[in-house]
């Protein structure tokens, strides 16, 4: 415990202080135990059902050559080692299986065949839970991911209840994702662990990673691990993509909807030899199909085309793993009148469109060294260079950005005298230049922020896991910030398990990336003050329990989060004429709760129903020098999820079916004649619930599949979606009041061709 | 909006009752030689027209089916096998189709460890 302390980098401000003394607790409680001279106990496999022993098993402490074998009752005793607490169980066609060994001297091994993990994950549920990480985590796996066909990662939260998909406004198409009550920009967006969508990436980032590309998503709830940095206020999402040492060597997607969409995606994976491997994923999409289905003279959906791609090596070695590559990204978006051509924009016709180009470069490179003999050790460094370039307008108005990124993160991780006690430790730096500008307003930033973070693992038999990290960041505008979090699992008993996490966030906005969506408007733009960072504090707790009525088999979980603001942007938009922007004068926080039930009544088939409560609120009334505790706009108090799936065997055939009720909420007041004078008792307007009804049917051929959908099968559409269509260029034009689906429903069918080595 | 959930849960229903018809079961020996090779094996002869279940035995290579004699016949089962790259009986593998397995599941590969004792 005393190398622990003095290792430790930095200490926490104040409220860390606790973290410290917990810490402190728990050593003095493990150091006392007595320890037996050596470990003994049974090997089991399982055989129809039931426990047998198994003959014959290797049993070794990981990292030595300290080992036994099992005798034909399958029973063992080893003496201890003090190089490693791990002991391993392997035998050939058996996968191994590894335990912590604490103070206890009799352990129980089951082995299972490599045969039966390939059915856990070939036919394993869409949606699981990580029951190992002490942050409530839950993976959307590939198979998840082909219940929604279409078409980049704001549709791959569908299924899920935690996550859910916003809708910005009536013209760009950009859409938001939202968790806990806020928006996705509080959200930390990783692609393999790198800080993917941020700053002015946040607004369309999510349309810039294909579906077809994706392995699988993992979606923290909460404070995340400090090991990303400081960034996450409501959790974070690590979206992992395909790899270039995949099985499928092929695979090539295409896609077509009724609104005249069409998508291809190829991804080939090469292994050049034993070591290196290449891979390459691509994307090309595009809508040319004018669609007002409204009739309201705006395109339901804007024109665009998007080219994407990106080229990686890998290499894998012993003693090292490598990769890097290379990302690039062409998106061309115009959307507007139904009138409206670029090439006559600036004519002086009063036509109102809008547009946007993006281009986007980004290298990155990974390496590890591995420590074959010590595989609790590890040294990582992840390199990323990336370089947004943004150019659009809406009507008359310009907007133009860039943003030039470099991010470094080096990690170790070890253990303190064994595995139950682990750690993470290591420097980061990243730099963000931004130049964005809008009418005749620049807006320059420079953040250069190297920092260093701590993290500490206590792991008592996956019973009890306790993670304490905090991290130290020297800002070069906002000074010194600490970001401590803790998180905590406690399995109850075998099936039940109780998490808690607490943990603090910062994050520096960028207010028009993140509410372009009210830029399609004729509001004035007014900066009130400078506006600071965003500091919040998140504590949440959640408890997860998996269950069996006779064949039936399920899960239940059950959770509570608490986002509180120290400070945060408010974009006002309660005033028809203007967009506020300022900083948080009083109070502000979102309470999240969530009860959802999974359950599996016979093989392959599932349900799923979730429902979840929000209550968000912010103060308000700066402009007018009030402070008025408001409900967030956009955001709805309930929501209803409900899916259903069906496989044949070998998923011959597939059938899903999802319905989401979405309730009430509030929205800017819409009256014609209202004259926005003051915060307090003001009049408000809420928004109807509506469901929204999706469908899939997929069939699947040796080399083939074919897959048939509809989205908001229900054909719910928001009436009006745009004020003063008629008059864009008027005082009460407003694109940006939209909080459900502008079009209508959406049919697709596609086709997936994959070759298999 | 309930009727769409209520013929949609219906037609799982149906699916799943289809799934009782009379079966028939064939079992045949193969040059299997890895899990790769039963994972492929499995996969593709389980998605053929007829073949309800598709199960390899790798201690004895033994391929047990289950199908519908009335969408497919044992014939076309063994055909499925062969074209794989694999033996059926007595049929000899696809010379071409085995050529393009990769090579520890070619029959030349010597037995290996994934494979069970």
């Amino acid at each position: 415990m005393k190398i622990l302390y003095k290792n430790a980098p930095f200490r926490g401000p104040l409220p860390v202080q606790p973290i410290w003394l917990l810490f402190l607790t728990f050593f003095v409680l493990t150091g006392s135990s007595v320890i037996a001279q050596r470990v003994s106990g049974v090997v089991y496999e399982i055989s129809d059902g039931k426990k047998v022993p198994l003959t014959g098993a290797n049993l070794y402490w990981a990292g030595t050559t300290l080992g036994v074998s099992a005798d034909t009752s399958g029973s063992f005793s080893i003496p201890r080692s003090t190089q490693s607490n791990k002991l391993v169980a392997s035998f050939v066609g058996y996968l191994n299986d590894t335990l912590a060994i604490g103070a206890e001297s009799e352990v129980e091994f089951v082995l299972r065949t490599e045969q039966s993990l390939n059915e856990v994950v070939i036919r394993g549920n869409s949606t699981t839970l990580d029951r190992m990480s002490p942050i409530q985590t839950e993976i959307i796996t590939t198979r998840a991911l082909a219940k929604a066909a279409c078409c980049n990662l704001s549709e791959s939260f569908e299924t899920n209840a935690s996550v859910s998909v916003s809708y910005a406004d009536a013209v760009t198409g950009s859409k938001q994702i939202q968790m806990l009550g806020l928006n996705g920009t509080y959200i930390q967006t990783n692609v393999e662990n790198i800080p993917t969508i941020r700053g002015l990436g946040t607004t369309f980032g999510l349309n810039f990673v294909p579906g077809t590309w994706i392995q699988s998503i993992d979606v923290g709830k909460g404070a995340g691990s400090v090991v990303n940095g400081y960034e996450s206020m409501t959790g974070q999402i690590n979206v992992e993509l395909q790899k270039p040492d995949s099985r499928e060597k092929l695979y090539f997607n295409t896609y077509v909807n009724n609104f005249g969409r069409a998508e291809f995606n190829l991804n080939l994976a090469h292994q050049l030899n034993d070591k290196w491997s290449a891979g390459l994923l691509t994307h090309a999409s595009t809508l040319r199909n004018r669609v007002d289905n409204n009739g309201d003279g705006f395109l339901d959906l804007p024109l665009y085309t998007q080219f994407n791609g990106v080229q990686r090596w890998k290499y894998q070695g012993e003693g090292m793993m490598a990769q890097f590559g290379v990302k690039v990204l062409h998106e061309d978006r115009t959307g507007g009148q139904t009138n409206f051509r670029p090439e006559v924009r600036n004519n002086g016709t009063p036509v109102y469109g809008f547009g946007a180009k993006i281009n986007r470069v980004e290298v990155f490179s990974k390496t590890a060294k591995l420590f074959p003999n010590q595989p609790y050790k590890g040294l990582g460094l992840i390199l990323n260079a990336s370089l947004h370039d943004q150019q659009s307008y809406f009507g008359y108005t310009p907007y133009n950005g860039k943003q030039k990124t470099l991010y470094g993160n080096l990690i170790y991780q070890s253990i303190i005298g064994n595995t139950n006690h682990a750690f993470k430790t290591g420097l980061s730096y990243l730099l963000d230049d931004y130049n964005e500008r809008y009418k005749d307003t620049t807006l320059l930033r420079t953040e250069s922020v190297p920092g260093a973070f701590f993290e500490y693992t206590y792991n008592n038999l996956d019973k009890f896991t306790l993670v304490a990290g905090n991290r130290v960041d020297f800002h070069n505008l906002y000074g010194t910030q600490f970001t401590p979090r803790l998180h905590m699992k406690y399995q109850l008993d075998r099936n039940t398990a109780l998490r808690l996490s607490a943990g603090r966030g910062f994050r520096v906005s960028n207010p028009l990336a993140e509410y372009f969506g009210n830029l399609v408007s004729s509001r004035t733009v007014v900066f009130r003050e400078q506006i600071r960072p965003e500091v919040s504090w998140n504590y949440g707790a959640s408890l997860t329990r998996e269950f069996n009525i006779g064949d039936m088999s399920g899960t239940w979980i059950l959770d509570y989060y608490r986002t509180n603001f120290q400070n945060q942007l408010i974009a006002d938009a309660e005033h028809p004429g203007f967009l506020y922007f300022y900083n948080l004068q009083d109070k502000a926080f979102a309470n999240s709760f969530q009860a959802e039930v999974n359950l599996v009544p016979v093989e392959r088939l599932e349900f799923k129903l979730a429902y979840r409560l929000f209550d968000v609120k912010q103060t308000m009334g700066e402009p007018y020098g009030e402070s008025v505790l408001l409900p967030r706009m956009m955001v709805n108090r309930d929501r209803v999820l409900f899916n259903a799936g069906y496989a044949l065997p070998y998923d011959k055939w597939k059938f899903d079916f999802t319905v989401q009720w979405n309730g009430k909420r509030r929205i800017p007041n819409l009256d014609p004649g209202y004259d926005h004078t003051s915060y307090m008792n003001m009049p408000t307007d809420i928004a109807p619930a509506f469901f929204n009804l999706n469908a899939q049917i997929t069939r699947t051929f040796p080399k083939w599949d074919v897959y048939l959908g509809g989205e908001n099968l229900g054909n719910y559409r928001q009436s009006n979606p745009i004020i003063g269509a008629n008059d864009p260029f008027g005082q009460r034009f407003d694109a940006g009041i939209v909080w459900a689906p502008v079009v209508g429903r959406m049919i697709y069918a596609g086709l997936r061709y994959k070759i298999i080595r | 909006m309930k009727a769409t959930i209520f013929s949609i849960l219906f037609a799982f229903a149906l699916t799943m009752g289809a799934a009782q018809a009379q079966d028939k079961e064939v079992k045949i020996k193969t040059s299997a030689i890895c899990e790769m090779c039963k994972e492929r094996l499995e996969r593709n002869l389980g998605l053929s027209k007829g073949v309800k279940e598709a199960e390899l035995n790798l201690d004895n290579k033994v391929m047990t089916v289950k199908y519908n004699p009335k969408k497919t016949d044992v014939a076309s089962i063994k055909e499925m096998i062969v074209k794989t790259g694999y033996d059926a009986d007595g049929v000899v593998a696809d010379q071409k189709a085995h050529d393009k397995l990769p090579k520890c599941c070619q029959k030349s590969a010597k037995p290996h460890s994934d494979m069970k004792h």
